[in-house]
């Protein structure tokens, strides 16, 4: 007579019919020997669901919260980062339009004086604030990096619309300068923000 | 699959985890720590890849506890996440697959007449992809189809590593029937 083998006797303990399951069920009825290996079979199982619980040897928990309270930050820092781009956007297209309609002839050139010396400001605070000296997490360098990109390309149409004719380049000149303004408001608020966030 | 595990008054703490609430977390980490270490440490083969799989399954646990809607248990829901975590890394090493237990198959019978272990050493030794496979199967209660899913395998290899690992455990437990 041909036994089970131990793959038929796990077989057998599926629920389901599968081909041939039902021969292997009626040998397992009238064979005291496979019934005894099915039976070490579930012993077994009841043995591995019966060892103790292995404990961790330390507490996990301290160090999962740290990792979860860095994470909250970092999306705090990633959403207020992407704003601060999206305002930046905001401010650059709003002073296009605004640059359109500005005033001509000398109170133009009083606006591009005013948006200089704001220019000038918020740069020195930039300044003043130190970024480079400071702890910065990945996102908030390549945001930062990013507005510190699309000013140098401002700086650079500004040097490009200096050489244009004085007559008919102060309208452009003072829609350029009002974008750098916003876009170092963007600027500032994302080294600040990112600065509060993580605890300075 | 039974839920060993429950957790009191479960729907307020799972409002207050999904608001943020650490403390509630740290509620459900304490009532899951063991449970969680236990599964992880039976499929990983160190004791510090389990305590890395503890740390993924709490970690993801917070931050995806929003999407628990509470179809099942919570632990059935911690659970899995554990158990994919630690089939994960088994993936990631070196010594888990197929393979490497066909070799111990064959190189295993060499040394194993007369030899008797306790189950808990002989499950040790048995090649991770068999015991994770034995142990979701029958002490956590784990379909083959779910197991299968879990290991990005067919059933019949679920099965398949069932058998084997019933034989191998049979043998090395002292229990083959008389010949």
């Amino acid at each position: 007579m041909t036994h089970l083998t131990l793959e038929q006797l796990v077989q057998l303990r599926e629920p389901g019919l599968e081909p041939g399951v039902s021969s292997l069920r009626a040998h397992l009825a009238q064979c005291s020997q496979c019934q005894a290996e099915a039976s070490r079979l579930d012993q077994r199982s009841a043995r591995l669901r019966a060892l103790p619980a292995l404990r961790p040897a330390r507490d996990h928990w301290s160090a999962l919260e740290r990792q979860v309270k860095v994470e909250r930050r970092w999306r705090l820092v990633r959403r207020v980062s992407w704003i601060g781009l999206a305002a930046a956007a905001g401010f650059a297209m709003m002073f296009a339009i605004r640059a359109a309609g500005s005033p001509s002839g000398p109170s133009r050139q009083i606006a591009i004086d005013e948006a200089k010396a704001r220019s000038q400001q918020l740069e020195q605070l930039i300044q003043s604030y130190n970024p480079d000296a400071r702890v910065t997490d990945g996102r908030t360098v390549r945001v930062a990096g990013e507005l510190e990109d699309r000013i140098a390309l401002l700086d650079q149409e500004l040097a490009a619309a200096s050489r244009l004719d004085p007559r008919g380049r102060e309208a452009q000149v003072l829609g350029l300068w009002r974008q750098r303004v916003g876009l170092l408001n963007a600027l500032v608020d994302v080294h600040m923000t990112r600065a509060s966030a993580v605890g300075y | 699959m039974t839920d060993t595990y429950v957790l009191a008054d479960a729907p307020a703490l799972l409002a207050r985890a999904r608001a943020g609430d650490l403390t509630a977390f740290e509620q459900v980490y304490r009532a899951y720590e063991v449970p969680v270490y236990n599964l992880a440490r039976r499929i990983c083969r160190t004791v510090e890849d389990a305590e890395d799989v503890v740390q993924e399954t709490f970690f993801e646990v917070c931050r995806s506890i929003h999407q628990y809607r509470g179809d099942g248990s919570l632990w059935g829901w911690v659970r899995t996440i554990t158990a994919s975590k630690a089939l994960m890394r088994l993936r990631r090493n070196k010594y888990r697959d197929a393979d490497e237990f066909e070799e111990e198959l064959h190189r295993a019978p060499r040394n194993d007449s007369g030899l008797r272990m306790d189950l808990e050493a002989a499950l040790e030794r048995l090649p991770e992809t068999s015991r994770a496979v034995v142990w979701l199967h029958d002490v956590e209660g784990y379909t083959h189809e779910e197991i299968a899913g879990m290991m990005g395998k067919t059933v019949s290899f679920s099965k398949s590593q069932l058998a084997r690992a019933h034989t191998r455990l049979r043998r090395w437990l002292g229990e083959e029937p008389a010949a």
